[in-house]
């Protein structure tokens, strides 16, 4: 304390000592005061105050304030001080700059498309902003690899019944769950395929890899796009996947017509952001990874509650990220800068994607990375959708008015689905 | 927590403590001594204890919920009020109570550009047309361009229509389809419209209801006259955007609510069963129609 106080404190010492009461208060005619207000705020008062005013700034004026005052004076302007900086850098408080004071701040946006991205036109904005050419349902060459006796697991049925099951029943430890687990189901599944490894030691020339993120940049017309994030399960292999379309068809896709779907833009559902890297291209791993070429992608839709998809959207997704990891491929390759060189050798990935009871197939073929004209070679994908392994898993049965109507159990396997998995998994094998 | 904050309270208003003198009257009485802020420390023996509430959570008076700036077509918690207003009393008899309900915020004003795309007539692409809690009519979620927008449902729209919306006023009148908006003055006389604007730009306000329409009845210097559904005429510019058509969900003045519990799901208190005199107020009037309300600010005769 101020040697100066200390000494006044001193001498009106009688006044603050303990004694002093309530009678001695009122002596001098002074009421004590209890503080047992609550602010409005904390009251839920609603204070109907003006908004600020707004604030002009006329360049070459300097506004008079009252700053140099240091009280408020009616007539001259509120002064505006500078933000308080702390000397030292500190992690707990960093202020992030303004979005245009970033360094990959652009004046062009950019519309990402991510792992919860819905996209309202589903396939058919996914097809446009890909260039790429639906054909349905997976071919006979590609089905027929699970048909051949050599590559039936034993008891394959068996096995995948049990799969189902652990998914379904075994795993949950709510009384009605109200579906399958699809993470389970697909590792059960892939677990069954890789059973296969002992005849054929191809496949043993793979990697799982989960939480991998991809980044693709491409430009169609004048809008730039990108796709990044993590997406699902990916079976990545050796050597790449032969394509399933010959030189001659992929000329013949030049004649295909895009199909577009006015008055909705292909940007709608996307993110639009001004903080991008135009040239980024990246398949998640580096380079020098013993498993470079990405085989089968596996989407798992039941997982994250927050972003589910409809089939419609969950198929679009599927062969987004199909593109993006096949674009990332091709260019990598590439100097950042300038046109990208045509594709010798069509770079080609497979999708699978669930909710735990219906399947999507995708088999997507990167034909050309020339993007920015509607014109020209297009992309292929194959795609079979909603294909069910099964009809019903219900722990209890469905009861209506005392009567079953969807009895408990496993209803209606399909083991038909589960050969277009494994035909899924053996290609590329040979 | 609660307990210690209620005795820490009683303890300070209890008067065998030493009270609090403020540094303010302290200076009124000895004026030249100089304190520092009261230290409150052990030795001064003395209970601070800030205010704390006496009733439940005032959560519920705020209106947070309708601050929001952005626009969104996710649906929206709603906070009841059950008739109250911010004081806490009850202002209008007879609301409470109710199945929950998420307000979607549609946009009343249908002449709503793009960013980049101004003054430019659009097409929008009708995703969904779906029953709306809030209101009578149905709602209807449209794309277009790189946007969605919950719009108030026409009669006969359906999914994959294409609704068209234009501000400009053209010499020849349009021949305009159902769900289409256009200005009052590009429309011909006689079409049946609803959502009509008051002021050109400042969103619908008027026939918003279930199976509702209003008639544009004629049009004279650079205003319209619709007839709205009470019979009523207003004047307005001929600017104001309008849709044209009948409102959806034609037939909901035909249900029948069939027992008290249906009135209470939604939201409707019985009324107090007090019989009461009722005096010259009430019973039907047959008045004539009151004139016509005009909403554009002409330049008067008497001006000039």
């Amino acid at each position: 304390m101020i040697p100066e106080a200390t000494q006044r404190l001193r001498s009106a010492a009688p006044l603050l000592s303990k004694a002093a009461s309530l009678n001695d208060a009122r002596l001098f005619g002074v009421q004590p005061r209890r503080h047992l207000n609550v602010s409005s705020r904390r009251a839920g008062k609603i204070n109907h105050r003006p908004p600020p005013r707004d604030r002009v700034e006329i360049p070459g004026l300097e506004a008079v304030t009252y700053a140099d005052r240091m009280h408020y004076v009616p007539g001259l302007s509120k002064p505006v001080f500078p933000r308080w900086e702390m000397g030292h850098k500190d992690p707990r408080f960093y202020r992030s700059p303004p979005h245009r004071d970033m360094a990959l701040h652009r004046d062009e946006p950019c519309y990402v498309f991510h792992q919860r991205s819905s996209i309202l036109e589903g396939v058919r904005q996914a097809l446009w902003l890909t260039k790429t050419k639906l054909t349905p349902g997976l071919p006979p060459q590609l089905l027929a690899l699970a048909e051949s006796s050599a590559n039936q697991i034993a008891d394959q049925d068996e096995r995948v019944q049990n799969a189902i099951n652990h998914a379904c029943f075994w795993e949950t430890t709510e009384a009605e769950p109200k579906e399958c687990n699809s993470s389970t189901l697909v590792h059960n599944l892939l677990q069954l395929c890789s059973s296969l490894q002992a005849g054929r030691p191809a496949l043993g020339r793979r990697m799982l890899a989960e939480k991998y993120s991809v980044t693709a940049s491409w430009s169609r017309g004048e809008d730039l796009f990108q796709v990044r994030g993590q997406n699902g399960l990916l079976l990545s292999s050796a050597w790449p996947l032969p394509p399933l379309a010959d030189r001659q068809e992929v000329e013949e896709t030049a004649n295909h017509e895009l199909e577009t779907f006015y008055p909705v833009a292909p940007t709608i559902d996307l993110q639009t952001t001004h903080l991008y890297n135009p040239s980024e291209n990246a398949t998640g791993f580096r380079n020098d990874y013993p498993y470079p070429h990405a085989h089968t992608l596996y989407f798992l839709d039941g997982v994250d509650r927050r972003c589910r998809l409809r089939p419609p959207q969950l198929r679009a997704k599927m062969i987004m990220f199909c593109f993006a990891n096949a674009l990332a491929r091709a260019r990598g390759h590439a100097p950042p800068e300038g046109p990208a060189p045509p594709l010798e050798r069509p770079v080609c990935v497979q999708a699978v994607g669930t909710d735990g009871q219906t399947f999507q197939f995708v088999f997507f073929q990167l034909n050309t990375t020339e993007l920015t004209n509607h014109s020209g070679v297009k992309n292929q994908v194959w795609l079979e959708e909603d294909v069910p392994l099964y009809d019903s898993a219900r722990l209890r049965p469905l009861m209506r008015r005392k009567e079953v109507m969807v009895p408990a159990g496993l209803i209606g396997y399909r083991p038909e689905t589960f050969r277009k998995f494994l035909s899924l998994y053996l290609h590329g094998a040979q | 927590m609660a307990l210690s904050c209620l005795s820490r309270a009683l303890r300070s208003l209890s008067l065998s403590q030493t009270p609090l003198l403020s540094s303010q009257t302290l200076a009124k009485v000895i004026p030249d001594v100089q304190l520092p802020l009261p230290a409150l420390s052990h030795s001064t023996n003395l209970q601070l204890c800030r205010g704390f509430l006496t009733t439940a959570s005032l959560d519920q008076n705020q209106t947070k919920w309708k601050q929001r700036d952005k626009y969104t077509i996710k649906p929206i918690g709603m906070k009841k009020t059950g008739g109250r207003d911010h004081t806490g009393k009850v202002r209008t008899h007879g609301i409470g109570g109710g199945h929950k309900q998420r307000y979607r915020w549609v946009d009343f004003q249908r002449l709503r550009f793009e960013e980049g795309k101004e003054d430019q007539a659009f097409d929008e692409k009708v995703v969904e047309v779906r029953y709306d809690p809030c209101r009578s009519a149905d709602i209807a979620l449209v794309a277009g361009g790189s946007r969605k927008r919950w719009l108030i449902a026409t009669e006969n729209m359906q999914v994959g229509d294409l609704i068209k919306t234009s501000g400009v006023i053209g010499r020849m009148a349009v021949s305009a389809n159902e769900g289409d908006s256009y200005p009052l003055g590009a429309l011909p006389v006689g079409t049946l419209v609803n959502n009509l604007e008051l002021r050109p730009g400042s969103g619908s306000v008027y026939i918003r209801a279930a199976g509702t329409s209003g008639v544009l009845l004629r049009k004279v210097n650079g205003t319209a006259i619709v007839q709205l559904p009470s019979k009523q005429q207003v004047q307005v510019a001929e600017t104001c955007m309008v849709t044209v058509g009948r409102v959806s969900n034609v037939d909901h003045n035909k249900r029948i609510i069939g027992k008290a519990g249906r009135n209470r799901w939604l939201g409707i208190r019985p009324s107090s069963g007090l019989w009461k005199r009722k005096g010259g107020w009430a019973g039907r009037k047959i008045k004539p129609l009151p004139p016509m309300k005009s909403y554009v600010n002409l330049p008067s005769i008497s001006a000039a």
